[in-house]
């Protein structure tokens, strides 16, 4: 694969619910933004219908724009809308005996205890297709009891009267000694060879037979509809010259087709997780390393970190109250977005979400049927979004339908004017966005102060400003394309695999041996990985971690392990980390390494994006002026409304203002200051 | 007051104790609070009523009130800026055992006291007979551990070194306990700051009007509530047949009167207080009340002491539900809580019948104590063999959950960390077959747990579940099955274990069948396919398919025969299942999901909408 730019372009494809998104970065820098409609019965299609909408856009045939392509990148919910939807495969799970119900059991995790009548989810396996083969290897990985290939026969016999298309393997212990694994998809091979088969060993080679047995029948779920949707895919675009397609994993980078058929559970997040790949691009512009990304959508609000250039990363992906043990970007996500609805409580207290509108309705001003007021309607009622046609025509703002709402069911049971009332529902919403900001930057020791808030997706904007000045962040920034923020992220991105084993050992020089070889074999294998996609030994990088911990404890801190380095300065590292997130060490504790990690990446180009192109020179003027509420000091304002398409690099502008871009609208605060950087973003600089 | 400002300060109040308890996770020593979440952080107002509370394991939920009026009574006007307060005691401090340590401080606005940001937790060790804060053996509080009235136990924001050293010296885990305290000192101090700078941005005339405009709010949403029962007297009675020493028939019967707004228990015709350490004090009584009305009703409801003014509690002093000291009272947050819990759930249950709550079944899962062969001191608690939950309308019962008194808030280990950990094999963790009640929604099975324990160890019994069913029937439903406990030494004797008590033993296989939870309604009038789904996945024997559910299926269980289970079910004399009802039965087998269930019609939203 070919990752140089030779004046080539870059191209995201992110297939959300509602819309494909498309963002083109040509040889020059300059960036490229489409919206199309996603077409989820046959979601190619969609991907095809809109990189030909693009390349309209740009006066090129679709040919014409593939074969001159460096990169292209692809984020899709098709494995989430798979497991959400609940249109996966039948899967059977092969376990050990007297172990059947792991998966159903989930360790008895509870959201919310006090939500008792909530049932769990069903198991993606329904008991009589888990069944036991007869084996045990014991926390040592010795086979304390030999595999009866018999017993496997038996279950896939069983598996087989039940249609099971796909089969997870998951044994006790296998994270230590696969052998028993390896051997049941020998015999699934041998007689049932039309079979997917996932191992929990190749998986996910973690201890905790839960998390990996629940990661694995996930896998075995998705991969007969993902797989072949990406072949596919990737089939039909090779044909119309595209070199090579990558797909975005949960953990922000990339990777081919061929790689992710093997564990498509990593996709999960594909499509959000491209985010970070934005956030890295506008360190540079934003002048800072700490970022915090609030990415307001239709009834959620997501919310990301970088801290210190690293993006916050998890190993345990919580999607729908399943547990996905894969190393993904962590995303903490609330419900309050433009869509969320605004009630009453029969105590007469004022409630925003978690109830969605959805997009059909919609909320009430749409002018779809949608009764019930919502934050978009609270917004256009305080005249921040401007009435009438947007996007071309595809929704309609109706402001009187949005006070109508408004004025029945919360102004009038509270007691309040409309506009009073509207501005208690964006309150109320901003509040929970500020409580998801500081979920993720207080409850991990960071103050908020010292990170700078970007505001994306079609929302993000309206509330950015408000909220860091509560979060007392420092600044805002605003990326011009803020509803496209993944797409575009996915044009600035690097291959990662992150290959992960665990080998509970207590962590002493005598054990040195064993960790250093574990850690070479799996650089070994990432390696390998990166040599078939091309990476020459330049552009690899690799990076180690040891999972550690006080012996007794059930969680682990990921430490950063150079080469040769003593263990005395491992163990000095993890615990200034201890002490940093719990506040103490153990001065008796003895160390325990859980897990070791090498992430291996294949350095792909920077993106150098640059401002575009402006429709007009003379963008000095707003080109109206609209009375919007600003805030409670300045109450209602006649303030400056401005093209962002007008908008220079260097200029600034005072706020109360508006900006309208395509994909988002902005509110700059009394006080505060815009100021367009040269990459055609936007810095609100706080009061 | 500005309904805005109300809602934004009650969900801003509920966000501060949330970040209370993360210092307190991020902070505390012992695994205690990481692993069970074994603690509580709440804010009162200045007359010590608990205002808020979003964070904390449910059998705290609404005792926090009796410590704080326990201070007020004792330091009256001597309460100043600086100070910090910490207690423990039951008979003199408003508190629910000894091992629950509550530390509050004031906050002051203006020089005028606001409220008080406070913790409660479990602590490791407090003193007493045994390590590890439950002796079973007590028959006097002072066998339990370290009284503590409620005292100042810093001033000027200071640690006061005598007192702490008074503490430290009653306790075989120091290190443990002093930084737990120090956790919760630390969080009450995040609680302090933020409630005071929301006073201040709220201004005086407004922030006076806070707390009682929140209360007065929970307490309409309470009374609207209520206002859906149907009036009248309900009784509701769970019984406990051992009192730590001997066979007993101890009854916690409780009468009901469901008025306009208001909800009067009425536990007068309870037994008297027992010789063993289940007794429980009027604190942990009225927690246990609220978890149950708050669970039966709406989980959204604010649970603090405005919601608590529509409700009523009688409990004379001298029975188990009020205990008189020096009666002990250890045990108290499970038993007698997990009675009360469920006396009261039938006595609701008759105010509205399809919020009835089926009883969960009761624990008998033993502790063990020993020694690593590399000689290292170990604690197993053989959580793996929990007790199921009771069915509701909205779903079966859950399998294997916890226990009622936390709503199963403990995360289970897994198989792979226990055995890493512990000198044990784990030989088996699956569902029970025909243990859950039998029910319209089934009760949950419980599960067999089977253990092999590879070293000598000091094994504590505390069985409340196998001698007679303990996870009752509602509406019709039937209890679930009745737990066993089996130890075997190594040559395969079989031993005699106590009810309660600790015994020594070598290595030993020990085998759990547990609890199973109550049904929700008539078996026979459960959902065929959910019937023949249960048979196809064991957990329902075709023979009780037959004669419990009623249900024939055809040979090879693919399908119900459904002419001939409504024959079945015709010949019962009050059967309620209609032809219209059958119909619709067959129409959800039709569902095309090879996962499909008619409960989970609730579609998930996509992952996030463009």
């Amino acid at each position: 694969m070919n990752s140089e730019l030779r004046g080539g372009f870059r191209v995201g494809v992110d297939i959300g619910g509602t819309f494909t998104d498309v963002s083109i970065v040509d040889g020059v820098g300059h960036v490229h933004a489409t919206k199309s409609p996603s077409m989820p019965a046959d979601p190619a299609k969609g991907v095809v219908a809109a990189l030909e909408r693009a390349a309209l856009e740009l006066g090129l045939t679709l040919p014409l724009l593939l074969s001159r392509t460096d990169l292209f990148v692809h984020g899709s919910t098709i494995a989430t809308n798979t497991l959400l939807e609940r249109t996966g495969a039948v899967v059977g799970l092969l376990g050990t005996e007297g172990f059947r119900d792991t998966i159903e059991i989930r360790r008895g995790w509870r959201d919310n205890p006090w939500d008792h009548r909530a049932p769990w989810p069903d198991p993606i396996v329904p008991r009589h297709r888990r069944l036991s083969v007869v084996e045990r290897m014991d926390a040592e990985g010795n086979a304390v009891i030999p595999l009866d290939p018999a017993s496997v026969r038996r279950a896939l016999d069983r598996m087989l009267s039940f249609g099971v298309e796909s089969v997870a393997i998951c044994l006790l212990h296998s994270y230590r000694n696969s052998d028993h694994e390896q051997r049941c998809r020998d015999i699934i091979a041998a007689h049932a060879p039309e079979l997917w088969v996932t191992l929990s060993s190749e998986l996910a080679p973690v201890v905790g037979e839960y998390e990996r047995a629940s990661t694995s029948v996930i896998n075995a779920y998705v991969a007969p509809r993902v797989v072949p949707y990406l072949n596919g895919l990737e089939r039909e675009l090779r044909a119309m010259g595209l070199r090579a397609l990558l797909v975005v994993q949960s953990n922000g980078g990339v990777v081919s087709v061929a790689q992710i058929a093997r564990h498509p559970v990593s996709m999960l997040l594909s499509g959000p997780a491209a985010a970070a790949g934005a956030l890295t691009h506008f360190q540079t512009e934003a002048g800072t390393d700490h970022l915090i990304s609030l990415e307001v959508g239709g009834t959620s609000c997501d919310v990301m970190m970088v801290n210190a250039g690293e993006i916050g990363m998890t190993d345990l992906l919580d999607i729908e109250r399943l547990r996905v043990a894969v190393p993904s970007v962590e995303i903490t996500t609330v419900s309050a977005g433009g869509g969320s609805i605004a009630s009453v409580d029969e105590g007469g207290l004022l409630c925003v979400g978690p109830r969605g509108a959805g997009s059909n309705p919609g909320p009430a001003c749409y002018e779809r049927g949608g009764m019930q007021p919502t934050v978009t309607d609270a917004q256009l009622l305080l005249g921040r979004l401007r009435p009438g046609a947007q996007g071309g025509g595809a929704i309609i703002l109706n402001r009187w339908l949005a006070e109508e709402a408004i004025r029945t069911q919360i102004a009038e049971p509270l007691g309040l004017q409309p506009f009073e009332a509207a501005v208690g529902i964006i309150r109320l919403a901003e509040q929970t966005m500020l409580h998801a900001v500081e979920n993720v930057s207080i409850e991990k020791g960071l103050d908020p102060h010292r990170f700078t808030l970007v505001a994306g997706g079609g929302a993000g904007a309206l509330h950015a400003s408000s909220i860091a000045r509560l979060a007392r962040c420092q600044n805002v920034f605003v990326p011009r394309l803020a509803g496209v923020l993944c797409a575009f992220g996915m044009c600035n991105t690097d291959l990662r695999c992150d290959l992960q084993r665990s080998i509970p050992i207590a962590l002493e020089q005598q054990h040195r041996g064993i960790l250093d070889r574990l850690t070479a074999t799996l650089i070994g294998q990432a390696t390998a990985l990166l040599e078939t996609e091309g990476f020459p030994p330049e552009r690899r990088r690799f990076l180690t971690q040891w999972y550690l911990r006080y012996f007794g404890q059930q969680s682990s801190i990921p430490i950063t392990v150079r080469d040769d380095e003593p263990i005395a300065a491992i163990i000095e590292r993890f615990e200034a980390e201890h002490r940093r997130m719990f506040g103490h060490t153990q001065p008796d504790g003895r160390h325990q390494v859980v897990s070791v990690k090498v992430s291996g990446f294949g350095l792909l180009s920077r993106l150098h994006a640059q401002a575009s192109n402006y429709t007009s020179s003379r963008g000095i003027d707003p080109c109206e002026r609209r009375e919007i509420w600003v805030d409670a000091e300045h109450d209602w304002k006649e303030v400056p409304v401005f093209k962002g398409s007008a908008l220079a690099p260097h200029r600034l502008v005072d706020g109360p203002a508006i900006v309208e871009e395509s994909t988002t609208t902005i509110l700059v605060g009394a006080g505060d200051r815009l100021r367009v950087t040269s990459g055609g973003n936007y810095i609100i600089e706080l009061q | 007051m500005d309904p805005v400002l109300l809602a934004l300060t009650q969900k801003q109040l509920d966000h501060i104790t949330r970040q209370m308890g993360w210092v307190m996770m991020k902070t505390a020593r012992s695994p205690i609070f990481s692993q069970s979440h074994d603690f509580s952080c709440f804010i009162g107002d200045a007359d010590g009523a608990v205002v808020a509370q979003a964070d904390g394991i449910p059998i705290h939920t609404g005792s926090g009130g009796f410590a704080l009026r326990a201070l007020k009574h004792a330091f009256g006007g001597d309460i100043a800026e600086g100070d910090v307060f910490l207690s423990n005691d039951p008979y003199l401090a408003g508190n629910n055992h000894l091992a629950d340590w509550t530390v509050m401080r004031p906050v002051f606005v203006e020089g005028v006291l606001f409220g008080f940001s406070c913790n409660r937790a479990h602590q490791s060790d407090v003193g007493g007979g045994v390590a590890g804060t439950y002796n079973a053996a007590a028959r006097e509080i002072f066998h339990e551990g370290v009284r503590i009235p409620p005292l100042r136990i810093a001033q000027t924001d200071v640690v006061r070194e005598d007192i702490l050293q008074l503490l430290l010296a009653n306790t075989r885990c120091p290190d443990l306990l002093v930084g737990d305290l120090h956790a919760m000192l630390g969080s009450t101090r995040i609680g302090a700051e933020r409630l005071a700078s929301l006073a201040r941005d709220l201004g005086s005339k407004q922030a006076q009007r806070l707390f009682p405009n929140l209360l007065d709010y929970a307490e309409r949403r309470m009374q609207a509530e209520i206002e859906q029962l149907r009036p009248g007297r309900y009784c509701g009675v769970d019984v406990s047949d051992h009192d730590c020493f001997a066979e007993a028939n101890i009854r916690i019967e409780v009468s009901l009167t469901v008025e306009r707004e208001r909800l009067v228990f009425d536990f007068s015709g309870c037994s008297p207080q027992i010789a063993g350490f289940k007794n429980s004090p009027l604190a942990n009584t009225s927690s246990a009340v609220y978890l149950a009305v708050a669970t039966f009703l709406d989980q959204s409801l604010p649970r603090n002491e405005g919601a608590y003014r529509a409700i009523q509690i009688i409990a004379p002093e001298g029975t188990i539900v009020n205990a008189k000291s020096p009666a002990p009272v250890g045990f108290t947050t499970t038993h007698p809580a997990h009675e009360i819990i469920t006396a009261c759930w039938q006595a609701l249950s008759g105010a509205a019948p399809d919020r009835s709550c089926a009883g969960w079944g009761k624990s008998l899962h033993p502790v063990s104590a020993g020694s690593t062969r590399q000689g290292n001191v170990f604690v197993l608690y053989h959580w793996l063999g929990y007790p199921a939950a009771g069915a509701v309308a909205e779903r079966d019962g859950f399998n294997v959950l916890g226990t009622v008194n936390t709503l199963g808030g403990l995360v289970l280990p897994n198989v792979e960390d226990l055995e890493l950990a512990y000198p044990v094999e784990i030989r088996r963790q699956e569902f029970r077959t025909d243990g859950g009640g039998p029910g319209r929604m089934r009760g949950g099975t419980g599960i067999h747990y089977e253990a092999r324990q590879l070293v000598p160890t000091e094994t504590t019994f505390r069985d409340e579940a196998s001698r007679r069913p303990s996870g009752s029937g509602v509406m019709g439903g039937q209890a679930g099955a009745i737990a066993s406990i089996r130890c075997r030494a190594a040559d395969g004797t079989l031993l005699q274990t106590p009810a309660y008590g600790t015994l020594r033993c070598g290595p030993m296989d020990i085998s759990i069948e547990s609890a199973g939870g109550g049904g929700w309604g008539d078996p026979g009038e459960r959902n065929p396919e959910a019937v023949r789904r249960d048979v196809l996945d064991e957990l329902v024997s075709l023979d009780a398919a037959r004669t419990i559910y009623q249900v024939v299926l055809s040979s090879d269980m693919s399908n119900v025969d459904y002419q001939a289970t409504h024959r079945e079910r015709s010949k019962r004399r009050f059967t309620t299942t209609t032809l219209e009802e059958i119909a619709q039965w067959e129409l959800s087998r039709q569902e095309p999901t090879p996962a499909n269930d008619e409960r989970s019609s609730r579609r998930p939203s996509p992952f996030r909408s463009h």
